[in-house]
This record gives C-alpha cells, structure tokens and sequence, in this order.
C-alpha cells in the first residue's frame, strides 16, 4: 500500500466495498474487450476481462489462481533454475504433497522444488506452487524441518496470500489499461497483473500474514505426523545467520524478524499442546 | 570400570556444557522436564522471566541449566536473552546474539562467490517454459507421497490450526478482508 501514489489510494478506498469492487471489474472488462487480440481468438482471451474481474473481487477460480501461479513460477524459474538432481526434487515433492495433503486444499496441483541459490528463502506461488532454496535447504537438518518449511508456504497458498496482494496492488495495472497498454492475450494480462518478472515474490506480504503461515505450517507439519516444533527450530537457525549476510537479504526485506516470528509462535502456541511428532532425520536427502 | 565410565562421561558433560552455554530467559512458568518429551518426569517448575542457561536444542526442545539442575523446556518457552548467545549449529565461529542479527540495511556483504536473488534479478527473470514444465513433471501423486509418508512411519493426526495470538487477531482480519 505504501508505495501506490496517493491519487490511487483514494481510488482503493473508494472502490472498496465488495459491489463496488465488482463494477470495477465489469469497468475493466469494457476496457480490456475493446483491444483486439493479435492474432487469433483463443478462448481464453474471453476469459482476460473475467480474471481481472475475479481478482477485483476476490473470486479467483481454481483455474485462474493456477494460471497466475504457473507464470509466476516460470518466471522464478527464470531467474534461478531447479538444481540438477532429480532424486532431490522428487523427495521434497513426496514430502511436500503428503503435507499439502492434510491441508483443506488437498486437491490442488502442489508441486514443489529446490532452486538453485545460495540465497536463503522460500516461495509460493498460487495454484500450489512451491519452492525453497538450495541455501536454505542446506541449513535443514532433519525431514521434519523441511516439512515445515514447505508447510509456511502452503499456508500462503491456501490462505491466498499473493492473490490478495494482487488483489490490493492491480489498480496500479488497472490505470495502466486505461492508459492505452494493449494487453494481447492472457498470458499478457497475467504478466501485467503480477508486475515484472517475478518481482511479485520479493514484495512483503503483510507481517500478519507471515505470522499465520507460521502457525499454519507448525500445524500442518503436526498434522502429517512431523515434529510440529522443527519450524521453530528453523527459525532459531536462520535467526543466527548474520544480517549483514546478503544470502539473508530479500528474506530479511519480506519478513519479520526470525526472532519476532518466534516470539509470536510463542503466544500462539502458549498452552496448545502439539502432538509429539517424528524428525526423521536418516531420510533427509543430502545435497550432492 | 563402570564406575570410571560415568565419571569420564560426567566429566566429558561438564566439559561440554561450558562451550554452548548461552544465557537466556524462560517466557512462560514451564516445568522443567528430565528428557525432551512431555511426558518426562518434572525436574522443577521454572517461572517466567527466570534466568537459564540453554546448554543444546533438540527438535522442539531447549537443554537449560535453573537452579542447579538440567533439564529440558519446550523451545518456544525460552529465548536467548539480550547477551550472547551461541550460535548452536556451529557453522558460525564465536558468539553472537540473536537479537544482533537484526537487519542494518547498511551493512550487507555479499558473500564471495554466493548467488544471490536480488529483488533485480527477479525483476528482470523471463518466463521459462521448460523449467517449468520440468517442475510439473517431478511431482508427486497423493498415493506416492502417502506411501513414502508410511516408509518413514509418519501417520496423519487431527491437530487444530492455531488461532492469532489475543490481540493480534485484528490485524489478521483487518488484512484478510475480501476472500
């Protein structure tokens, strides 16, 4: 919010009641129907105005959060490739989709995976996308952890963390439609609506935001039969990595403080009693 | 020569402790337990705002020294006060606070030969078909990762999410609005 221009503020707070939102959509689908395809009409261009409809909304589909979700994930693939090992990123998807699995959105299409980057951080994407580090890979130290770090980024896909930013930042697209930007087909309005490349991934969610993922993937973890407690053992350890470390740089921009995350699951958890849970730390995949 | 045995693991103990010893602060009355496991017999009941000494962690769990005895307390329920703290991984050499790690946006060093993903770089990524498509295609089916799940003995619980802490619950919502 605080980097939108004033002007555009006042525009988000008149437009924002829930009907009002929704005329804004059928405002931009008026705009967006009057630019011509570039070549031939695939069905889903029918579907641009819609999308930017459902975002002005909230009502994204299923289909529409997974569109959004496969372009910001190929391009944070863009920028940083899988690591070559596919023995590794078949592990962290088995362990990733039995947690996802015990979430409320079983059915998704989760896919997760180790990027190549010292950097130390995770991702998610929406539709089900996600994705860790191979420098925060390596500071795991048991399959526990790495479930509940994988189970933090479920939690932003399944609470529709980044739709909502989208959703509170796309007025910023909006204007530029009616500027006259001619938005070509759907992977292009896509694109328009998730900002550069994947940019969209080192804004800041809301702090909020983060500390419920934390919680969600403590359970989640819990859930699947995991120590619930390795997620902040995680944050205990990155939490000793120095500031000045810039493989903590954009982690440390879009974050609370690893000791302030930890201080809130604290008083989350206060008297709540996870269940005792497993480490398995023998079948952690090690890095080749 | 059993006799001897526990004193050179006494010994070796004592030695031990004194390197990872970190001082540091229980948040909340917790008994003390003798393993990490809840279910372990109480040692002593430990107060908030109590001083300990966090010896080692393990999983969920935090090795502390209070008044005179060791044991084990959940490891949300203490944190390492505003004094050192060792780093417990030993991967840093010496000591540091966790409370010194708080970002000085002045003073980030890149780290020889570390690539890092900068706010620019993500910026600039172009979208890759084929990494992505690569991605999909090493995905697991429920019925895989399930299987996988049982290799490792884990099985599913019924564990509710946890609510916003009191007093936060506003800001949750007042962010979480139109979904």
């Amino acid at each position: 919010m605080r980097q939108l221009p004033s002007a555009l503020l006042l525009i988000l707070a008149v437009l924002a009641s829930g009907a009002q939102a929704a005329g804004l959509g059928g405002l931009l689908r008026g705009v967006l129907d009057g630019v011509q395809p570039q070549s031939q009409a695939q069905p889903a261009d029918a579907g641009v105005g819609n999308l930017v409809q459902a975002l002005a909304g909230g009502q994204t589909s299923a289909e529409e959060e997974a569109d959004i979700g496969r372009r910001i994930a190929g391009n944070l693939l863009g920028a940083a490739p899988l690591v070559a090992d596919e023995g590794l990123q078949r592990y962290v998807n088995r362990v990733g989709r039995w947690v996802a699995g015990g979430s409320e959105r079983p059915e998704l299409v989760w896919r997760f995976g180790v990027i190549d980057s010292e950097d130390i951080n995770a991702f998610a994407a929406p539709g089900g996308y996600v994705f860790v580090t191979k420098g925060l890979y390596k500071k795991l130290r048991n399959e526990a952890e790495l479930a509940a770090v994988l189970g933090h980024e479920i939690g932003h896909v399944l609470r529709r963390h980044h739709l909502k930013l989208m959703q509170q930042s796309q007025m910023v697209s909006a204007v530029g439609g009616l500027l006259g930007q001619r938005l070509r087909d759907k992977n292009q309005i896509v694109q328009n609506l998730i900002g550069n490349g994947a940019e969209i991934v080192a804004r800041s969610l809301d702090k909020d935001a983060e500390y419920e993922a934390d919680r969600m993937g403590m359970v989640l973890a819990a859930r699947a039969g995991y120590d619930g407690y390795a997620l902040p053992a995680v944050l205990q350890e990155i939490g000793h990595v120095p500031a000045q470390d810039s493989r903590m740089a954009l982690l440390y921009k879009t974050h609370p403080h690893p000791e302030d995350r930890l201080t809130r699951l604290g008083e989350a958890v206060a008297s709540t009693e996870l269940p005792d849970g497993r480490l398995v730390e023998n079948r952690l995949y090690r890095l080749k | 020569m059993r006799q001897a045995l526990r004193w050179i693991v006494l010994a070796a103990g004592l030695c031990a402790a004194p390197a990872w010893a970190a001082p540091g602060v229980m948040l909340k009355d917790e008994p003390l337990r003798a393993t990490a496991s809840a279910t372990a017999a109480e040692l002593a009941k430990t107060a908030k705002g109590e001083a300990v000494d966090i010896l080692a962690r393990q999983g969920g769990w935090s090795q502390v020294r209070v008044q005179g005895k060791t044991g084990w307390v959940r490891l949300l329920s203490v944190r390492g006060g505003a004094a050192a703290q060792t780093d417990v991984a030993g991967e840093l050499q010496g000591v540091l606070s966790l409370g010194a790690t708080r970002r000085d946006p002045n003073k980030v060093v890149a780290v020889a030969g570390v690539r890092g993903l900068s706010e620019e770089e993500l910026k600039q990524a172009r979208f890759d078909e084929r990494a992505l498509r690569q991605m999909e295609s090493l995905g697991a089916t429920a019925q895989e990762a399930a299987r996988f799940a049982a290799e490792a003995g884990l099985s599913r619980r019924d564990v509710a999410y946890l609510p916003a802490p009191q007093g936060q619950a506003a800001g949750d919502t007042s962010w979480g609005g139109a979904q």
